[in-house]
């Protein structure tokens, strides 16, 4: 038999009218009950139908739409990077060779930036000799690259691949840097970013195509970088590109802008 | 009749409650396609409650968007011991709207919609049950919610489409604490005795 007690924190919880503490302690009572488990059921379905009881009305026809596009600019910026990626809009076919070129130019910038902290920081040479290691080891790859990109360009796989490489206009990250992969006949590109300054949560970094015969930018999505600085993901632009011109990264508030920002441009090139 | 009326609908409820909990576990992995169903399924009655507690149409569509958002998220962390989906999302519906006038602070705007009566409606003029389940079984809740005794109704109204609390509840009415927990304890006990087998 349930007492009045408990019979009152239980209408008093399925309408919402428990204080904080109230309600934490009732669930924390209501988890191991299962007599007042059933209760609640059953006042639940009293309170719904008393909500229901409300003069109906519709949301928009475009609502729907709206959430859903909201679920796909989500799934945009998720940017987990995979051992092995398949699928129609990115064909296995020059994904790793455009992922060798990709590596390719990073090679040549960080033996750049290797060189440049020399001559600079006399300080960090512990820094620069592990640069210098790693730069080795790059340099090592980068002739095996150029190898296999010259036998991959005698092959016309990546004739509709453009290659383009941004660099930071930050004061504050020089040594931002990215390389976009853009396939024209894909309509989509891989993008690659390393040495970025992470973002608050109401802050996203948007990538725009230019492409000349467009009069404004084309927005490619939004992204973040993880808490190194790096990122790669996929894109495919909003609109139909016909020449990618250049690209560039922009800092927007969360969810990107229509258009960008100009006085936050954060990366360009092409 | 009343009493197979009863039986039929409670039936063809708990079919409804398993299809919610399966797009529910379809949804916590991913599937749009259950998503959309669920969507479907449950805009119409969410968006009533919130625009009755916003009366703004925008208003009303931004806590949808959120809700079904949270949905989308928080699809997996659904406990069918506590509650059936439907449920689950009228309080997630009520909550978020409740939250979106005390972030505005429109605190006045609660008080101010609590005194109104708010299942007066024009002749005629559908609920959102109806709207969403059609003839009969609204018939069957209208009635039982129109039987509630107009004190303990308003006390369960203020409470939940309000926002209020017990102690604000009181305060506004200007009765003691206890006698609106017991209005409210007798109302939803009343509902629930004279709904059971039909929801």
């Amino acid at each position: 038999m349930m007492d009045e007690r408990r019979e009152e924190l239980a209408g008093l919880y399925v309408l919402g009218a428990l204080a904080p503490a109230e309600q934490a302690e009732f669930e924390a009572v209501l988890g191991r009950d299962p007599e007042l488990q059933r209760l609640v059921a059953g006042l639940y379905a009293a309170r719904d139908a008393l909500a229901g009881a409300v003069l109906a009305a519709a949301p928009s026809p475009g609502l729907k739409q709206r959430i859903l596009a909201e679920l796909a600019a989500r799934d945009q910026k998720v940017v987990p990077l995979p051992a092995r990626e398949t699928g129609r809009d990115f064909p296995a076919i020059w994904l790793p060779w455009a992922l060798a070129a990709a590596a390719l130019v990073l090679c040549v910038v960080l033996y750049q930036a290797e060189s440049g902290l020399k001559a600079k920081v006399r300080e960090q040479a512990a820094r620069i000799e592990a640069l210098n290691q790693m730069a080795d080891a790059l340099r090592s790859e980068t002739n095996m690259l150029q190898q296999a990109v010259a036998v991959l360009r005698q092959t016309t796989k990546l004739a509709d691949v453009r290659i383009a490489l941004l660099n930071s206009l930050l004061e504050d990250s020089p040594k931002a840097v990215a390389v976009s992969l853009w396939d024209n006949q894909q309509q989509s590109g891989v993008f690659v970013v390393q040495n970025l300054k992470p973002l608050p949560t109401d802050r996203d970094y948007q990538l725009w195509v230019l492409d000349p015969q467009n009069p404004a930018p084309v927005s490619a999505g939004v992204f973040q970088v993880d808490p190194q600085g790096n990122v790669r993901l996929q894109f495919k632009p909003d609109k139909r590109i016909n020449t990618a011109g250049k690209f560039a990264v922009t800092l927007e508030p969360k969810g990107g802008l229509p258009a960008p920002t100009l006085k936050n441009l954060v990366l360009m090139g092409g | 009749m009343v009493l197979f009326k009863v039986k039929m609908f409670g039936d063809e409820n708990q079919t409804v409650v398993d299809q919610d909990v399966a797009l529910l576990r379809s949804i916590s992995e991913g599937d749009r396609g259950a998503f959309s169903r669920f969507y479907e399924q449950h805009c119409k009655l969410l968006f009533s409650i919130a625009f009755r507690i916003l009366n703004d149409q925008k208003e009303a569509e931004d806590v949808l968007q959120e809700v079904f958002l949270q949905i989308w998220d928080k699809a997996g962390s659904y406990n069918p011991a506590l509650g059936r989906p439907g449920s689950w999302a009228v309080t997630l519906t009520r909550n978020k709207a409740i939250d979106h006038i005390r972030a505005h602070e429109r605190r006045s705007r609660l008080l101010e919609s609590a005194s109104t009566e708010i299942l007066a409606r024009a002749p005629g003029a559908a609920t959102a049950n109806e709207a969403v389940h059609g003839r009969a079984d609204p018939e069957l809740v209208s009635s039982a919610v129109a039987e509630l005794p107009a004190d303990q109704r308003k006390a369960i109204e203020m409470a939940f489409f309000s926002g209020l609390t017990q102690h604000e509840i009181s305060e506004s009415l200007n009765e003691p604490l206890g006698t609106i927990k017991a209005r409210i304890r007798r109302g939803m006990l009343k509902l629930r005795e004279r709904l059971e087998g039909v929801l």
